[in-house]
């Protein structure tokens, strides 16, 4: 019967990509996602929104990610810089972004920069969308991203071109 | 020509700058190299996190992120949840049931109470009448004896009261207790200070067992007995003395030949 089940089975592996993008930890990621789609499934007539499943389920994603963040907080845990294992790509031309280097700066990003960040470059997904799923204006989204690029660009030691800020 | 802001770099770097822009952009970049390598940079950086991360999302999905497992999951909790939500329905309802058929074990007023009660109360209710104090009037003691015992369906006398120094007024039939009867009679005396004693008697309980007891209630004293035949209540405002003797002289004459019933009362 249900192409709801099937609507989700279809998300699963870009909400896997983006929970262990934003957690680091391919279990913490996977228990992330499990509890979205029970979110999701018990949830479903209730609060489904009538067009495609993505957007939302992004969104039950994000909250419940928030709510670990601030829970482990509470208990004082956190996650250590070192724990994370080196990507094997080295970047050994000039103009490249070493890989190790891009993920430790997107690790110290404030956590509603990396959010959007994530939905935009490592999910392809619309402006419009991202800033539907993270329920922020427009605006909003667009200086998060600008303040998301500008700090990777100077954590990955690549910087910015003075005169391109007035350019604006 | 030079109106391009970082918004719409960023936007022409993540490829959703709209078609009609784009002409406008790319002119910009060929004549800005720096905006240009800025461009390439934003897009660099999108490139490293989709070779980051990227692979998470190829990779083969756990059994359990089958949402259609839990799917069946979540329906069997909700099973098991009903389930019990019907069992603890039931035992609510067991315990409501027990609890109403338990009642007389709560309650804990004993009949005897209820009947001093009734007893007081009539008494209350009726000396303080002059004309229709009685039913049926001292003149009539025949027939009033005969009257209260097929109501009552006892054999009632009436004690003679004369040596406590108390006349019989006249008596009446009462409402009463179902478990005695549904019916009392009220027989009423009074001395030369007109002051009233009532005896108010009823068919015996359903266990018919012999008790006695003094009780002070409502600020009249009364003295109940039941036996095997009657239960009997003398209440008054007499002096102690005054109404132990005349309770004495009722209890003895009313329980004259019934089988083993001793005086429970002395002096």
């Amino acid at each position: 019967m249900d192409t709801f089940l099937d609507q989700l089975e279809a998300c699963v592996p870009a909400l896997r990509r983006y929970a262990r993008a934003l957690t680091r930890s391919a279990d913490l990621a996977d228990d992330l996602v499990q509890d979205c789609l029970e979110r999701a499934i018990s949830r479903r007539g209730l609060f489904r929104p009538s067009g495609p499943v993505r957007a939302w389920l992004f969104t039950i994603l994000l909250n419940l990610h928030r709510n670990a963040l601030r829970a482990s907080h509470r208990r004082g845990e956190t996650v250590d810089f070192d724990t994370i294992p080196e990507p094997s790509t080295p970047a050994p031309q000039p103009g490249h972004i070493a890989l190790a280097e891009m993920a430790r700066a997107i690790e110290s990003l404030p956590l509603e920069q990396k959010e959007a960040l994530l939905l935009v470059t490592l999910e392809g997904l619309a402006y419009g969308e991202a800033a539907e799923i993270l329920k922020i204006p427009l605006g909003t989204l667009m200086s998060r991203l600008g303040r998301a690029r500008s700090a990777l660009r100077t954590l990955t030691g690549t910087p910015a071109e003075p005169h391109l800020r007035t350019v604006k | 020509m030079s109106e391009i802001s970082r918004d719409q770099l960023m936007a022409y770097a993540d490829g959703q700058l709209p078609e009609t822009e784009r002409a406008a952009v790319d002119a910009y970049l060929a004549a800005n190299p720096e905006a240009a390598a800025e461009v390439a940079l934003l897009q660099r950086q999108a490139h490293a996190i989709r070779t980051l991360f990227g692979p998470a999302g190829a990779e083969a999905v756990p059994v359990r992120l089958k949402p259609s497992r839990i799917a069946a999951e979540i329906g069997r909790r909700r099973t098991r949840s009903w389930g019990w939500a019907a069992a603890a329905i039931v035992l609510v309802g067991l315990g409501l049931g027990a609890g109403w058929f338990a009642r007389p074990l709560f309650e804990a007023r004993p009949a005897s109470a209820t009947l001093i009660a009734d007893a007081v109360n009539a008494h209350a209710v009726y000396v303080a009448e002059n004309r229709h104090a009685v039913e049926v009037g001292r003149d009539d003691s025949e027939h009033l004896s005969s009257w209260l015992s097929n109501r009552l369906d006892t054999t009632l006398g009436m004690p003679d009261l004369t040596a406590e120094g108390f006349t019989l007024v006249g008596g009446r039939l009462l409402p009463g207790e179902p478990d005695a009867g549904g019916r009392a009679g009220q027989l009423m005396y009074e001395n030369a200070a007109q002051q009233r004693v009532t005896i108010y008697v009823t068919a015996a309980l359903p266990d018919r067992a012999p008790a006695y007891q003094f009780a002070s209630h409502d600020g009249a004293e009364a003295f109940y007995w039941a036996n095997a035949r009657i239960t009997c209540t003398v209440v008054g405002t007499l002096p102690g003395e005054q109404m132990k003797a005349v309770a004495g002289a009722v209890y003895r004459q009313l329980t004259e030949g019934d089988v083993g019933s001793g005086p429970p009362y002395r002096g």
